[in-house]
């Protein structure tokens, strides 16, 4: 089942391997010893990581290391589409691709990417020396076999600096995706929907119309739109594609050799026609990442991980207006999980959970926050997952307020289990989630 | 002292138990208009064929224009065929739905990429600039040939060869299509192989072979 749980990793790694050969076709052995060398720097980097940092730190270093990739290539995109329409740039770059240095400093820092993400599959500093040991025997396997694939490839299908930097970019993307803690798109979108949110404040107040008071409900229904979860999607996904598709443009975009000198027509229609060929040949690897790329953002958008998510069980209020959920019965609230709870009270409902951290202590919160449409929490991987906007929240910081975490609410812990006072719990739910997220047909 | 371009040492062809061509050694050279003459049946589109990488000799050596046929893959064959090999056919097996210069342009294609413009320049150079948006049905045997020969030719190929060529053509429209060969010849300095039954015809090129039941069993030098 372990192995299973690696296939995205696999599957990457030896697309990484075989482009880097095809992209250095020269030198196939330094790049087949780098990238292992790299993948093994990559393993004991994240596990050194995982002992020296606790939390969520290890996976911020690594999905920031991933995120500078992303740039890289949005910055070569832009600089090769820059470069196709002919204007004047220094070769420098195109002597260095063809260098030594930028074989074996590409492969090593590709493995290292590669490594690491692999590395974060293991339960952090759980993980055992046989179990990473094994990791990069495969690994190592894996980079000799793809070199043996690599020379069964058409020789015809080459690779440009540009297309094999979006290709590799894209798998360790794939690779990342996988891992809801190392995913870069949800929060890419998180960023997107939260930049253009912001904006829209910004400009109503530097055009000293306060919100609410001056713009009728109307325009506000048009200008929540902006703030809805489609548009950061669409927007992380106009991010997300752009760097591969300028690159599949400036590929595409390419001059042809100049014919007019040649004299004979056959031998000018064979030039052309074999510029034409390796032209297209090399849009290949840019369209592959284009797949790839999508790949990474469904896997971000429908992940395989199965959270526990269960029914709200419903509860009442007793004379006194309080909420008893006992600790042990049919639920056992100090098993670490998740327990959602439905309170209705005159035509108003409120969901709520009740969790024990890893530190021990039981919390009370609502199953919503105070930014997202409340679509509630499931809990997965160490952590809960706002359903809105595919937030992770450590089960460390559950009950603690701001941002994405689920709103907290007041309670009083007995002996025998939790009370919590329902006119507390609806007004905590009528003051924060209900006004913030826009209306009522929100939640499951 | 021209380079041979065609040299084949014990080139045989079988179809089955029928031995279509026995044991052959033959060199030609660059530039050289060679006729095979011989009567139906005696191997001479089988020579040609092969020559032309059509078909693979059952055993002996071929080589054209310095590559070795029988070492040849599947493509291999085909880009020889496409880069250095014209050929004229009889039935001139033009496409009956495209027009001449549509015709010309479709070999352009599978060469590398088509030019109208080079194509409609072929169809003049072989006196068919007036023709080119006719199609093969509304035009004669004779136009119907030059237009094989423009497609023949357009792609500059090292090897033209003929399989009866003016096979199915009057005596005035036999004449034009072997003057215009001897033109375009001497202009693109293609070597020639032109398979025919008729002695006229044989007699426009430098040199003769004879096949008989696969056997080559003559062989002349014209004057010129």
């Amino acid at each position: 089942m372990v192995a299973v749980k690696f296939i995205p990793q696999i599957l990457a790694w030896i697309g990484i391997v075989l482009v880097l050969l095809r992209g250095f076709p020269g030198r196939r052995s330094l790049v087949t010893a780098a990238s292992i060398a790299g993948f093994t720097l990559g393993v004991a980097g994240t596990v050194i990581l995982f002992r020296s940092f606790s939390g969520t730190t290890p996976f911020g270093v690594i999905k920031s290391a991933l995120g500078v990739n992303f740039l890289v290539l949005w910055g070569f995109a832009v600089t090769v589409l820059y470069r196709s329409s002919g204007q004047g740039m220094t070769n420098w770059w195109e002597k260095f691709f063809g260098s030594s240095l930028c074989a074996g400093g590409g492969a090593l820092l590709a493995g290292v990417m590669a490594g690491a993400v692999s590395a974060c599959r293991f339960p952090g500093a759980d993980a055992t020396a046989v179990a990473l040991l094994l990791l990069v025997l495969v690994a190592g396997v894996l980079a000799l076999e793809a070199l043996a694939v690599e020379n069964m490839l058409p020789a015809s299908l080459t690779v440009t600096p540009a297309g094999l930097l979006s290709i590799v970019v894209s798998l360790l993307l794939l690779s990342a995706s996988s891992l809801l803690r190392l995913d870069l798109f949800s929060p890419l979108s998180m960023k997107v929907m939260k930049g253009i949110h912001d904006f829209v404040h910004q400009f109503m107040e530097s055009i000293l119309v306060p919100d609410h008071l001056f713009v009728r409900s109307v325009v506000w229904k048009y200008i929540g739109f902006l703030f809805g979860k489609e548009v950061g999607f669409w927007g992380g996904i106009i991010i997300w594609f752009t760097p591969a598709l300028l690159i599949t443009l400036a590929v595409g975009s390419q001059r042809l050799p100049s014919v007019a000198h040649i004299r004979q027509g056959a031998q000018r229609r064979k030039l052309l026609s074999d510029a034409l060929r390796s032209r297209r040949l090399q849009m290949v690897m840019p369209l592959c990442s284009l797949a790839v790329f999508a790949a990474a953002a469904y896997q971000s958008s429908f992940p395989s991980v199965e959270y526990w998510d269960p029914k709200p069980v419903a509860v009442t209020a007793n004379q006194s207006g309080e909420i008893f959920i006992p600790k042990q019965g049919e639920i056992d609230l100090l098993d670490g999980k998740l327990h959602k709870y439905l309170f209705k009270q005159g035509g108003r409902e409120v969901r709520f959970f009740v969790l024990q951290n890893p530190a021990g202590q039981l919390t009370v919160d609502l199953d919503a926050c105070a930014i997202c449409k409340p679509d509630g929490y499931g809990q997965a991987e160490g952590s809960v997952i706002c359903y809105y906007c595919k937030t992770l929240i450590p089960l460390e910081t559950v009950g603690k307020p701001g941002g994405c975490n689920p709103v907290p609410v007041h309670f009083t812990e007995k002996a025998d289990g939790v009370a919590i006072d329902s006119v507390t719990l609806i007004n905590s739910w009528d003051t924060t989630v209900k006004v913030t997220a826009r209306g009522k047909e929100g939640g499951k | 002292m021209p380079t041979t371009i065609i040299e084949t040492s014990g080139l045989t062809k079988n179809y089955g138990d029928i031995c279509a061509l026995k044991p052959i050694d033959l060199l030609v050279p660059e530039g050289e208009w060679l006729s095979v003459m011989g009567h139906s049946g005696s191997g001479k589109s089988t020579l040609m064929n092969l020559v032309g990488g059509l078909d693979r000799p059952t055993s002996g050596a071929l080589r054209v224009g310095g590559e070795d046929l029988l070492a040849l893959s599947e493509d291999g064959l085909a880009r020889f065929r496409r880069e250095f090999v014209g050929i004229i056919f009889q039935q001139h097996h033009l496409v009956p739905y495209l027009t001449a210069v549509e015709n010309v342009m479709l070999a352009q294609y599978f060469h590398s990429v088509p030019d109208e413009a080079e194509a409609r320049s072929a169809l003049e150079r072989v006196g068919l600039g007036h023709r080119l948006k006719n199609r093969p049905g509304e035009l004669s045997g004779g136009e119907q040939q030059r237009v094989c020969i423009a497609r023949a030719i357009i792609n500059s190929p090292k090897l033209l060869l003929g399989d009866e060529p003016t096979g199915n053509l009057d005596h005035k429209s036999t004449v034009m299509v072997m003057e215009l060969l001897k033109e375009l010849r001497a202009e693109e300095r293609f070597t020639v192989i032109m398979v025919t039954h008729n002695q006229e015809v044989a007699s426009w090129g430098d040199r003769t072979i004879h096949l008989d039941d696969g056997v080559l069993v003559r062989e002349e030098r014209m004057s010129a």
